[in-house]
């Protein structure tokens, strides 16, 4: 049976679902657009997708410890006004390296919180941080109440423009992450954070030090929340404290387009990357097919809904034979 | 075979565990307001194994779960070669070297064999990177230990989800020793073996003890505890009531022992019949994921009981007959045949099904007994509802069923085990279902109810209606049941009535070794 076989394809490789979905899009994305590999086209579209994926890494490492972190967009925000407030427009680069470690210390501090109230207190994943994305909101909110501010050109500049060997600087990102990760997944506790998301109970039992690995998902997040500010910082040049809002639904649906079960342990952080990328090239799409901005969240929603949908149908169809 | 003594480097010497003596002394334990032990005193010594006997729901698995540091103590206290000690954690107990094979084991089923033996304690390369040749090295060595008794190629690569539950315990097993542990308590480590696998253990078992670790066996199969036990320890209700050398008693003594002096089983049935009444249900060549051809009748009244060993697919015969998974095969209820797609289609027909897990597929926990009461029977108080009327009948099935209650009105979560069972019951009886399924429905509950229900099953028969009952121990099978059909390996292995409804014939056959019975 052909489609039993898909089946278990997928259960065993849940990335290869991202992988199929990115080459269709890519594909629509390349008739609408043949010059998008071109060295320029490719590098203008990876520096928009680059914050989102790196926050979509962050999200899949709490979703595969069992969790869900809502308050990324907020630690996004956050790090964003602080960079454009206090660096300025007129910085200097020591100023910018300085607010840079800063911002990465604020971003693990929010995790932290999160991972406090989750881990330590035992609260819900998705009304711990759903609260508090209203509380780094609302700080993001405090520290710029209107968008303004910036960096340096010079410094947005080099984000926007770099291409060492004439690939993207996003390129040389994405793939230090993903050699972190594989070192991290081969790490013992690579084994806690699966075992942790696959079965909380039977890892206590085993002696895996269950809070700690539940706390460190978050603060994690927050770092990888942080890197994503610094990135759409140096992207969009300055500061708004709304910028981070739209982008946490986004990095929840990259993990699951990637294959990152939502109820844990199933998963890794390639799939997800790829989910991203997928959800910047459907972004694309829609540009480029013309359709008018009215119809532009429909669609796109529509687009998501149906992907999202396609394992299910898979299997309902398999159900019925 | 096992080198690294990371824990506890003094106790090993000369190929041999030092000695030492772990008490559990007074030991009370409460879950919510059910006590789970008043009164549970246990002496684990070095080179022995102790046999932790008692019926279901007497303590065994909670006395455990306090050894391990899984539970916190509400009472009394444990000692180390007469020191207290104190294991909050289970970390705290593996530090002592104390392993647990754990009843409901404790792997994560998306992880790999060998991934879930060594979790906490893989090798590692520099780095800190998992050393995975040894992992896999380290497992197969683990793994030749059972060598010769898996029915499948067991590989330190496969994913836990995808063995059978014989290997599975197998593996919960090999994960306990690869903690190379001082104490080893094997909770019920043998429910699902078969009888090679039991023999290998029992190998195993011995030669761990020789090499001076202590090893308490949780079970309540007799034959097994005479073959392997130094001594004995024996629960019931929560109290130690007996302990002493196994050479010394009689299986008749322990199950005096276990068994309160006026025993639930005065309910059973007198003179239990093989009865005349036609035929109500005929199951005809049952297949599913689990069954693989089950055919058998009931009469109507009949008390029939699913004996066998837990997992056999008694469970998934009994969610079939009542339209909740997907089978093929003929079922036919009195005279016409019936296919269930939907449980809905069931009820209506007067199928009631009482399932095994009554907090996740029972009831609404939080919610109030009244509803839980007339959840499947709403719609016959009709639009706009008789609210009135649905707690006057609420109140009186309580009262048949001499619920222990504040009010109607408060949740489920207040009550008892005991009393929660008896909502799950009676929200079925209120709908006087014709055929009555019942899975394993007094697992975890106190005795007293126990015997309530058996009384209360008994009752239901005479009046007509018919019951279906499958039940993880033997003895309410025994004292309860007109007929027990033994399901090995999704079939029926044996059909036992009568005089060839004995002990010995159901254990054998639940062993996939039929000796008796009509088969």
């Amino acid at each position: 049976m052909k489609g039993f076989a898909w089946g278990g394809l997928m259960s065993r490789y849940p990335a290869l679902f991202a992988l199929v979905l990115l080459v269709i899009a890519l594909s629509i994305n390349l008739i609408l657009q043949p010059n998008m590999f071109a060295s320029d086209t490719l590098n203008s579209n990876m520096r928009v997708f680059l914050p989102i994926i790196l926050l979509t890494v962050g999200q899949a490492i709490v979703m595969l410890g069992g969790g869900i972190d809502i308050s990324v967009g907020g630690i996004v925000s956050i790090v964003n006004t602080i960079l454009a407030t206090r660096v300025g427009l007129e910085g200097s680069a020591e100023a910018m390296w300085q607010y840079v470690a800063i911002s990465l210390l604020v971003g693990a501090l929010a995790g932290a919180i999160n991972g406090f109230f989750i881990s330590y207190l035992r609260l819900q994943p998705i009304i711990t941080t759903y609260a508090t994305s209203f509380l780094y909101a609302g700080f993001a909110l405090f520290i710029l109440p209107n968008p303004g501010g910036g960096i340096p050109a010079a410094i947005a500049q080099f984000y926007r423009t770099t291409i060492p060997i004439g690939i993207p600087l996003a390129f040389y990102v994405i793939a230090v992450v993903v050699m972190l990760w594989v070192y991290l997944r081969s790490t013992r506790y690579g084994g806690f954070l699966y075992a942790v998301g696959g079965n909380a109970e039977a890892a206590y039992k085993t002696a895996v030090p269950v809070s700690r690995v539940i706390f460190s998902t978050y603060v994690i997040s927050g770092l990888m929340a942080a890197f994503s500010g610094i990135a759409i910082t140096m992207l969009s040049g300055s500061g708004n404290a709304d910028i981070g809002s739209a982008m946490t639904l986004n990095s929840i649906t990259g993990v699951v387009i990637g294959g990152t079960a939502f109820s844990g342990g199933v998963g890794g952080v390639v799939g997800p990357i790829m989910g991203a990328i997928t959800l910047g090239i459907i972004q694309n799409i829609i540009s480029f097919a013309g359709i008018t901005t009215w119809w532009e969240t429909l669609a796109k929603a529509s687009i998501i809904v149906v992907a999202l949908a396609i394992p299910g149908i898979v299997n309902l169809f398999r159900r019925r034979e | 075979m096992i080198s690294s003594l990371a824990s506890f480097p003094m106790v090993f010497y000369k190929g041999r565990f030092m000695a030492l003596t772990l008490s559990a002394k007074q030991i009370v334990k409460r879950y919510g307001g059910v006590v789970a032990l008043s009164d549970g005193n246990l002496d684990i010594n070095t080179g022995e194994v102790v046999a932790l006997i008692g019926a279901n729901g007497s303590g065994k698995s909670t006395m455990s779960k306090v050894i391990d540091g899984v539970v916190t103590l509400d009472g009394g206290q444990l000692l180390l070669d007469g020191n207290p000690v104190n294991f909050s954690s289970p970390q705290a107990a593996k530090k002592m070297g104390i392993a647990t094979v754990f009843q409901e084991l404790s792997l994560i089923p998306q992880m790999s064999v060998a991934d879930n033996i060594w979790l906490t304690r893989e090798p590692l390369g520099p780095g800190g990177v998992v050393n995975r040749k040894d992992v896999f090295a380290k497992t197969n060595e683990l793994l030749s230990l059972f060598e010769g008794t898996f029915k499948t190629d067991l590989r330190p690569e496969v994913a836990v989800s995808e063995l059978p539950p014989d290997e599975k315990q197998i593996v919960e097993i090999l994960k306990a020793i690869s903690f190379n542990p001082h104490i080893l308590i094997l909770d019920e480590a043998t429910a699902s073996l078969d009888s090679r696998q039991v023999n290998r253990l029992f190998e195993l078992v011995t030669k761990w003890k020789e090499e001076g670790r202590a090893i308490v066996f949780v079970s309540h199969r007799m034959e097994e505890i005479f073959r392997i036990a130094d001594r004995y320890s024996v629960l019931r209700n929560g109290k130690t009531v007996g302990a002493g050398n196994i050479s010394e008693v009689t299986e008749k003594d322990l199950v005096k022992l276990m068994i309160d002096k006026d025993s639930v089983f005065s309910y059973s049935r007198t003179g239990k019949r093989i009865t005349e009444k036609p035929v109500c249900l005929e199951v005809k060549d049952l297949h599913s994921h689990i069954l693989h051809g089950v055919s058998f009748n009931v009469h109507e009244s009949e008390l029939v009981g699913l004996g066998g060993l837990q997992g056999q697919g008694q469970r998934d015969l009994l969610l079939s007959l009542f339209g909740d998974i997907p089978f093929t095969g003929g079922i036919q209820y009195n005279g016409k045949p019936v296919h269930f797609k939907h449980p809905r289609q069931a009820m209506k027909q007067g199928f009631a099904l009482v399932p095994g897990d009554r907090n996740r597929e029972g009831l609404l926990y939080i919610r109030s007994i009244l509803e839980n009461f007339q959840l499947p029977s709403w719609p016959r108080y009709g639009f706009p509802l008789k609210i009135g009327q649905a707690k006057k009948d609420a109140k009186k099935m309580g009262a048949s069923l001499n619920l222990k209650m504040a009010g109607l009105q408060e949740p489920v979560s207040s009550l008892s085990g005991g009393n929660a069972q008896k909502v799950v019951i009676g929200k079925w009886l209120m709908r006087q279902p014709g055929l009555l399924l019942l899975d394993d429905p007094t697992k975890g509950v106190d005795v007293g109810t126990k015997a309530e229900f058996y009384g209360l099953l008994t009752q239901l028969c005479n009046e007509g209606k018919t019951i279906l009952f499958y039940s993880s121990d033997d003895e309410e099978l025994l004292g309860l049941c007109d007929r027990v059909l033994v399901l090995h390996d999704g079939k029926i292995i044996s059909e036992l009535v009568g005089a060839a409804l004995t002990k010995e014939n159901l254990v054998s056959a639940s062993l996939g070794v039929a000796n008796g019975g009509v088969q």
